[in-house]
């Protein structure tokens, strides 16, 4: 009897310290971004300039408006552009790098890693700077292309809504590849050496290994990097301010970046910018949700 | 032992990193909330505090203000923050919106196209200057415009953004041309003279940004005219004004007499580069001008092109300029209202002694009287800019104003890159009007 008392106030000692241990945190979760949330979501069913709110007729009007808005049609295409392509192209290489730095017999490996990693230390708003710079008219890149004859006379790789979106691209790529490359790599590291061993044996050369034993291994660490870099990317905001400015005619925006004008660039209108960084949450939950769906190997 | 004393050690620096944060935390809270007494003016007290950007230009003017008003008061004090003119509307914005009125400060600097934003967004954050003692007749119509409502002056104007034409005379000369032949023409002649200037020397009349180029809005204005009509809505569609300035811009563009370039340090760019052979903007290009030490002497002024076929079409427009406001937090009404009026509102002394300082020209019409405004300028070949450019400010003419104003110079230069990547007028045009009512939508 006394023993059984012991245990039982042993296991509620045990679960009470882990929620004093929770408690806080969650307290701070709650008033931090839950909250937020909640008040967001009531002013986006709000209109008015500036200090003037009031609740919408009808109430959801914001959303419909949403709906009509060329140039925010234009940004959710321009979003899910650079999703598409930058983030496969970005994820393959990632791991195809830190394949490549796993290897036991590659010397300064360590620099290699410091190397691909450094760009992830940048700012964003001065390595955008610098990329703009990169790419303008008389930039180094113009200036090679012509040094070595491959163009006549520089190129408006920012002045043109193809090239600009490419440029986005480039930066995109070069900075958080590195990124990560870092979670893949610890992830191989999870994977045993005697796997390889027993691949090799039963004859399976480099590429074979590569996609038929590691990414089946690296798999949880994949689908974390693709829902991270989906919620990165369709948030994407620095990029465009900086690097393009919105691109030539509205062709290089997102819809973080247009969110961010309506508040503070053109008249304020606090309620419908509301009601799109909402769309964009839900957007982000929504791809995060299939993502994990289809990743999930638990049976 | 050892596993004992290393975890105790760790658990106590976490502890004691953890307390410094707190402190800090606490401490930052602490110069935060006394900056935020500092805000506003404590009541009955002498000091003001400004929030304005610029160091050479602005808070330059501000700083010597000061030291005037000083000099009659002498336990006045000034404190200047500078913030830039972007940070300066972001935080105006949100502390306005939260209705929390006291980290703003008593006087803040505004540009001109912007402020009638602010006031239709939050009328409750600017004081009323109307009966301040200001003669209001001493200042340019247009200028003082900027900042009033249904009569009512909100703002002291401070910086005059009269434009004018810059032109490289050298460059000209090997073109064959003289200052004179561009001096109150048209654009179309402006656009035989550039295409002759492009074809003989490889350089281009005018240059501008290509979706926040402010060219376009020149012209209109120079006609009195906006991309509104007098009720505020939008128009573009129909608008024959603006449809002459847009095909005269688009022709520009095709004949290559002007240069786009996709951003303000290209822009400033093809100045220093000697790329540009004319600048048509607000005066204020003259600071960057003049630093530019191997075009010295070959720069002059000149009036702007006129819009062909415009009955109220002129040689004079505006860009840019600012006006000092008071906001609703200050305390000491009074105080910054006398402070103003002794120094910007009315004190030619002191706009002749921050001219030379700051290169600042005002707006304050007896100013360009004084023998300091008429001093002829070296780097101008011996023309006096100043006083010439107080005279054009007088005549630029009124148009309405829009709180939409950088909505519709966005919609505007969308339209004109379309046009001139093969979308029919029409159809941009109409995309343009669409737009641009959609933003002025609720």
């Amino acid at each position: 009897m006394n023993s059984q008392k012991r245990g039982m106030t042993l296991i509620a000692k045990q679960k009470a310290a882990g929620w004093a241990f929770l408690t806080p945190a969650t307290l701070m979760i709650v008033v931090m971004s839950f909250y937020p949330m909640v008040r967001a979501f009531i002013i986006s069913l709000q209109t008015g300039t500036g200090a003037n709110m009031r609740f919408a007729e009808p109430i959801f009007s914001n959303y419909k408006r949403m709906m009509a808005d060329k140039v925010f049609k234009q940004s959710i295409g321009n979003t899910f552009f650079y999703l598409i392509i930058q983030v496969p192209i970005m994820l393959v290489l990632a791991i195809l790098l830190a394949q490549l730095l796993n290897n036991k017999d590659l010397k300064l490996k360590g620099f290699f890693r410091t190397c691909v990693f450094l760009p992830c230390a940048t700012s964003l708003v001065s390595y955008a700077l610098i990329f703009r710079s990169l790419f303008a008219q008389d930039g180094l890149i113009n200036s090679i292309l012509v040094k070595l004859h491959i163009l006549e006379s520089g190129y408006n790789f920012l002045g043109n809504s193809a090239s600009a979106k490419i440029v986005i691209i480039i930066a995109l790529v070069w900075r958080w590849t590195g990124y990560n490359m870092v979670f893949y790599l610890s992830g191989l590291q999870n994977i045993e050496y005697s796997v390889y061993e027993a691949a090799k044996i039963d004859g399976a050369n480099g590429w074979k290994t590569f996609w038929k034993i590691t990414v089946p291994l690296l798999k949880p660490t994949i689908i974390m990097t693709f829902i991270m870099s989906i919620n990165g990317t369709l948030q994407l905001f620095d990029e465009s301010v900086n690097l393009t400015k919105g691109g030539p005619a509205n062709s290089t925006i997102t819809m973080s970046h247009y969110v961010y004008n309506t508040c503070f660039i053109n008249v304020p209108n606090f309620g419908y910018a509301s009601a799109m960084a909402f769309l964009i949450f839900i957007m982000v939950a929504v791809l995060a949700f299939i993502n994990l769906k289809v990743g999930d190997t638990r049976d | 032992m050892k596993k004992k004393f290393l975890s105790v050690f760790l658990a106590g620096a976490m502890v004691l990193s953890l307390a410094a944060c707190g402190n800090s935390g606490s401490g930052d809270s602490g110069n935060s909330s006394t900056k935020k007494e500092e805000g506003g003016s404590s009541e009955g007290g002498n000091k003001l505090t400004v929030w304005a950007w610029d160091q050479t230009f602005n808070i330059k003017a501000m700083e010597m203000a000061g030291e005037q008003y000083k000099k009659d008061h002498p336990d006045f004090e000034i404190e200047i923050v500078e913030t830039s003119s972007d940070d300066c509307q972001t935080k105006l914005t949100t502390c306005a919106n939260a209705g929390d009125y006291s980290t703003m400060p008593d006087i803040v600097l505004m540009q001109d196209n912007s402020y009638q934003k602010f006031l239709k967004s939050y009328p409750d954050a600017f004081t009323d200057l109307t009966d301040c003692g200001i003669n209001w007749d001493d200042f340019a119509a247009l200028k003082q415009s900027y900042s009033m409502v249904d009569d009512k002056h909100y703002g002291v104007p401070y910086d005059n953004g009269v434009c004018a034409a810059f032109y490289r005379t050298d460059v000209l000369d090997e073109a064959g041309y003289k200052i004179e032949d561009l001096t109150d023409i048209t654009w179309s002649e402006f656009i035989k003279i550039g295409e002759n200037v492009h074809k003989k020397t490889g350089k281009y009349l005018l240059t501008s940004e290509s979706t926040g180029g402010d060219t376009i809005m020149l012209m209109i204005q120079s006609c009195g005219a906006n991309f509104v009509n007098e009720d505020g809505e939008a128009f573009i569609v129909g608008n024959e004004t603006a449809e002459k300035c847009i095909d005269l811009y688009t022709e520009m563009i095709e004949k290559d007499v002007v240069k786009l370039v996709n951003n303000w340090d290209e822009y400033i760019k093809t100045v220093t580069d000697g790329e540009a052979a004319g600048i048509v903007n607000g005066n204020w290009m003259n600071a960057t001008l003049v630093g530019i030490e191997d075009q010295k002497g070959l720069w002059q002024i000149t009036t702007l092109p006129k819009v062909d076929g415009v009955d109220t079409a002129t040689n004079y427009a505006n860009n840019g300029g600012s006006s000092w406001y008071i906001t609703s937090n200050c305390q000491n009404v009074e105080l910054a209202m006398d402070f103003l009026k002794s120094t910007f509102g009315s004190s030619t002394d002191f706009y002749d002694s921050i001219l030379p300082a700051t290169s600042g020209i005002a707006c304050y019409l007896p100013a360009g009287e004084s023998e300091v405004y008429n001093e002829p300028v070296e780097f101008y070949g011996g023309q006096p800019i100043y006083s010439t450019l107080v005279e054009y400010s007088s005549h630029i003419p009124e148009f309405t104003k829009t709180p939409y104003h950088y909505e519709a110079r966005e919609c505007v230069n969308t339209a004109i890159i379309n046009i001139t990547n093969g979308t029919s007028k029409e159809d941009a045009l109409k995309e343009a009007q669409e737009t641009l009512e959609f933003k002025m939508t609720e």
